[in-house]
């Protein structure tokens, strides 16, 4: 699939060339910085301290350094990271907050203050039962105890403020749902791997100056004529932890079939979060008054990541189901090595897809490494199988 | 004093005691005895309370592996898609459900399924996946990972799930459990948790009564009993046994010269491997992170059990964060005077892994204290390299040897 050129792209682009220039100047500004590395990080209260959040990716090609400190079966996203820590590329950070993601993770975040005691370190531990009556109340405390630390660094937080930055995220957010459901029901209008890299800058940039380019890049593409792809190109959908490199997606997109939704925490299932409609948990006595239990309730009604427990919910017939109402042919597991919330996930799904007849491809990715040969001829490979059942499909429906 | 080495006759008694576990399981299996599938985190006192079952898989998954049959079972869960880098206790019993096969042929299936996150956030997966295979209900129970220290909320987190889970068994069989059958639970687990630490204590005695390998072997009944009469009565026994050896002087590993700390699982495919390898330098594994988890005080007399029930399960070791578990192991130095510990890096659980090397540094260069670590795996055998393991532990020793010279 080739897409037409987008005027819009280029500030995105420019800022994923060199994802920590933007930070560091804002440093060198005097705004603080804030680091993370899950998308389960309250960035409202992190914006509402005046510091600028910054997701964190493995944006290197050796974890040399990391490696003496952390084994090699700890994934890539880990190692690469910790690598950038220990380089002193990341002095630009003035805290590091480690929201619970999984058991690599939290080992991390003590790792990390005992190798780089320059850095402030906040560790929330995050619900993983997120569907537990208790939980709201217990992830409200965490965010309370988060933004007493930040206030002794910044000095106090103000409800107004914490407010605002839930309205400004929540725009934003509202914004890139708004590009993701251009991707999916106008296939030729915008790339994946497009889309992937604007929300890569978003990690990286001001939330506030982020919007500001996302509404004028999807106001281009609504204005846009787009023929859409033929009906025979295939459609795929895209599920996993993160992905790093556009180009990943790039890959099926040059094996001719276009992405037409993901459930990624860089992608879809990261911006997933809305604010909560207070009305709508009255019941549950609901304190509208109060942002951090507006941002306990938000963040754990979001799209569960892998490594969250919520009772009743079958991921493999969720993502089944949700990949069909994207019109997709076949799914895309991007599997980063040693990520065992989804390395479990993947006898489920197989089961459930190869019951339901759909393509499951599982690729193995190192998130700080582009595709590899291997990947590419795997990814040409199923994109004939889906190409296949698409045309099937097809026939089917004419003679149906 | 030299010679062979003196058997634990305890040993017989624990053998039995746990063979008649898992076959009175397996003959409860399809009555209305009900059985429950539970991870070692769990708090097992609440299902004993409740007159319920409790089935181990990471014991199960143990014993496959200290029979050498979790790399065919291992095998069996990859070919249904769980990755080679998953948790290999997670695979050998899974392998163990797909095929039926085990040391026990199989474990009776579960009625109910009770998964804490408190060793790890595998355990999670785990039993979502046993929750789709088996269809029957799952209790979960989520104790936030304690950095630094547990505050009241993380507290009060814990203890309202307890309550919901003690609230959920009832309902599940039906019968409710009263408060007096509860505390006699909890006094029988706290008795034989005091036992089994007054075990572990003996092995400060120079020469140590028995080793950690010993000791990973006579855990099983703390593990899966805890909360019973039969498992104070095992204790009772085997204290009683530790105590005259250390009386008559009987060493584990006679000749005893060097005492070592454990830190990690333990590599079930090789504990007679790695015991002889060790003893042959005269050097006795005297203290395990992994065996004392299970000798955590908890207060039966307590006014408000489940909230002691929720602080002694938030609070385990690997629930706890590098920097108290660096204070556990400076504990475990100077109480059992260590001249080195071993740290079995190991390969599919990066939950009680991940860390190592920066608490193998602190030992090192902060305490002096000699370490190695080995790149292992607790079941799976096929990533094992022996000549390596071997040739490194004869390395450490004769490092060890030669720092004693000076």
């Amino acid at each position: 699939m080739t897409f037409g050129s987008i005027e819009g792209l280029a500030p995105f682009e420019a800022v994923c060339a060199e994802p920590f220039a933007l930070p560091r100047r804002a440093a060198a500004g005097g705004r603080r910085v804030a680091g993370h590395m899950c998308t389960y990080t309250p960035e409202e209260l992190l914006h509402a301290a005046g510091m600028l959040p910054v997701r964190l990716l493995g944006w290197t090609d050796t974890t040399h350094r990391a490696d003496g400190l952390i084994q090699t079966y700890a994934c890539s996203l880990v190692r690469a990271v910790l690598d950038l820590g220990l380089s002193g590329q990341l002095d630009f950070i003035d805290t590091m907050v480690f929201s619970h993601t999984c058991d690599t993770i939290q080992n991390l975040a003590d790792i990390w203050r005992l190798n780089l005691p320059g850095m402030e370190v906040i560790t929330l531990s995050t619900p993983v039962d997120v569907g537990s009556p208790h939980a709201v109340r217990f992830y409200r405390s965490e965010l309370a105890r988060a933004r007493g630390q930040l206030e002794k660094r910044v000095g106090p937080i103000s409800d107004g403020a914490i407010f605002e930055a839930i309205d400004l995220y929540a725009t934003h957010r509202a914004e890139m749902r708004r590009l993701y459901a251009i991707r999916r029901e106008h296939p030729g209008l915008i790339g994946a791997s497009a889309v992937q890299t604007v929300a890569l800058a978003s990690f990286v940039m001001p939330k506030d100056e982020h919007l500001a380019l996302l509404r004028r890049l999807v106001g281009e593409l609504s204005r846009g004529r787009s023929k859409g792809p033929a009906s025979s190109v295939p459609r795929v959908f895209v599920a996993g932890a993160a992905c790093q490199e556009p180009e990943l997606l790039g890959v099926i997109e040059e094996a001719e079939c276009v992405v037409v939704g993901d459930d990624l925490c860089t992608g879809e299932r990261g911006f997933s979060i809305e604010r909560v409609d207070a009305a709508a948990h009255a019941d549950a006595c609901a304190d509208v008054a109060d942002p951090l239990e507006s941002i306990a309730r938000m963040y754990l009604v979001r799209r569960p990541c892998a490594a969250k427990h919520l009772s009743g919910h079958n991921y493999a017939k969720w993502l089944l189901k949700t990949s069909r109402d994207a019109g997709a042919d076949g799914v895309v597991l991007l599997f980063t090595k040693f990520c065992d919330p989804w390395a479990f996930e993947y006898p489920g799904l197989r089961a459930e897809f190869d019951a339901a007849g759909v393509p499951l491809l599982l690729l193995e990715v190192e998130q700080h490494m582009p595709p590899t040969a291997q990947f590419e001829t795997r990814v040409a490979a199923f994109a004939e199988i889906v190409g296949a059942a698409r045309t099937d499909a097809a026939r089917k429906e004419r003679q149906g | 004093m030299s010679g062979d080495r003196v058997p634990i006759e305890t040993t017989n008694k624990m053998m039995r005691l746990m063979m008649e576990y898992y076959l009175g399981a397996k003959a409860a299996e399809g009555t209305s005895q009900k059985i429950a599938w539970v991870t070692s985190g769990a708090p097992v006192e609440l299902l004993y309370a409740a007159g319920i079952i409790p089935i181990y898989p990471e014991n199960h998954a143990a014993l496959c592996g200290a029979q050498k049959m979790a790399v065919e079972l291992c095998e069996a869960a990859e070919e249904r898609g769980f990755s080679r880098d998953v948790c290999s206790y997670a695979r050998t019993d899974f392998g163990s459900i797909y095929t039926g096969k085990s040391p026990v042929q199989g474990l009776p299936k579960p009625d109910l399924l009770v998964c804490c996150n408190n060793i790890c956030g595998t355990v999670t997966k785990w039993y979502q996946n046993l929750h789709r295979h088996f269809g029957v209900p799952l209790l979960y129970i989520d104790t936030p990972f304690v950095h630094d220290s547990a505050t009241p909320a993380m507290l009060e987190y814990v203890r309202a799930q307890m309550e919901d889970t003690l609230r959920a068994l009832e309902a599940f069989t039906g019968k409710t459990i009263t408060t007096e059958k509860l505390h006699e639970t909890f006094q029988l687990a706290a008795e034989a948790t005091r036992l089994w630490g007054e075990t572990l204590d003996l092995l400060a005695h120079k020469p140590s009564p028995m080793t950690s390998f010993d000791t990973f072997v006579h855990i099983a009944p703390i593990v899966v009993m805890r909360g019973t009469d039969k498992c104070v009565d095992y204790y009772q026994a085997l204290l009683a046994e530790m105590k005259q050896r250390v009386e008559k002087g009987i060493a584990a590993v006679p000749g005893e010269e060097f005492r070592l700390g454990w830190d990690n699982l333990p590599v079930w495919f090789k504990m007679a491997g790695l015991s002889k390898r060790f003893s042959g330098h005269k050097a006795c594994l005297v203290a395990a992170t992994y065996a004392s988890a299970w000798a955590i005080p908890i207060d039966a007399t307590a006014p408000d059990l489940l909230a002691e029930c929720a602080r002694a399960y938030l609070t385990v070791y690997i629930n706890c964060g590098l920097e108290e578990r660096m204070r556990t192991l400076e504990r475990m130095i100077e109480k059992y005077s260590l001249d080195g510990v071993v740290m079995h890096s190991d390969r599919s659980c990066r939950a009680y892994s991940l860390g190592q090397y920066e608490l193998g540094r602190v030992l090192r260069e902060k305490l002096n204290v000699p370490v190695l670590i080995l790149e292992a795996d607790m079941n799976d055998s096929r990533v094992y390299a022996e000549e390596q393991v071997n040739a490194r532990i004869d390395a450490f020793m004769e490092m060890l040897a030669a720092r004693r010279r000076l």
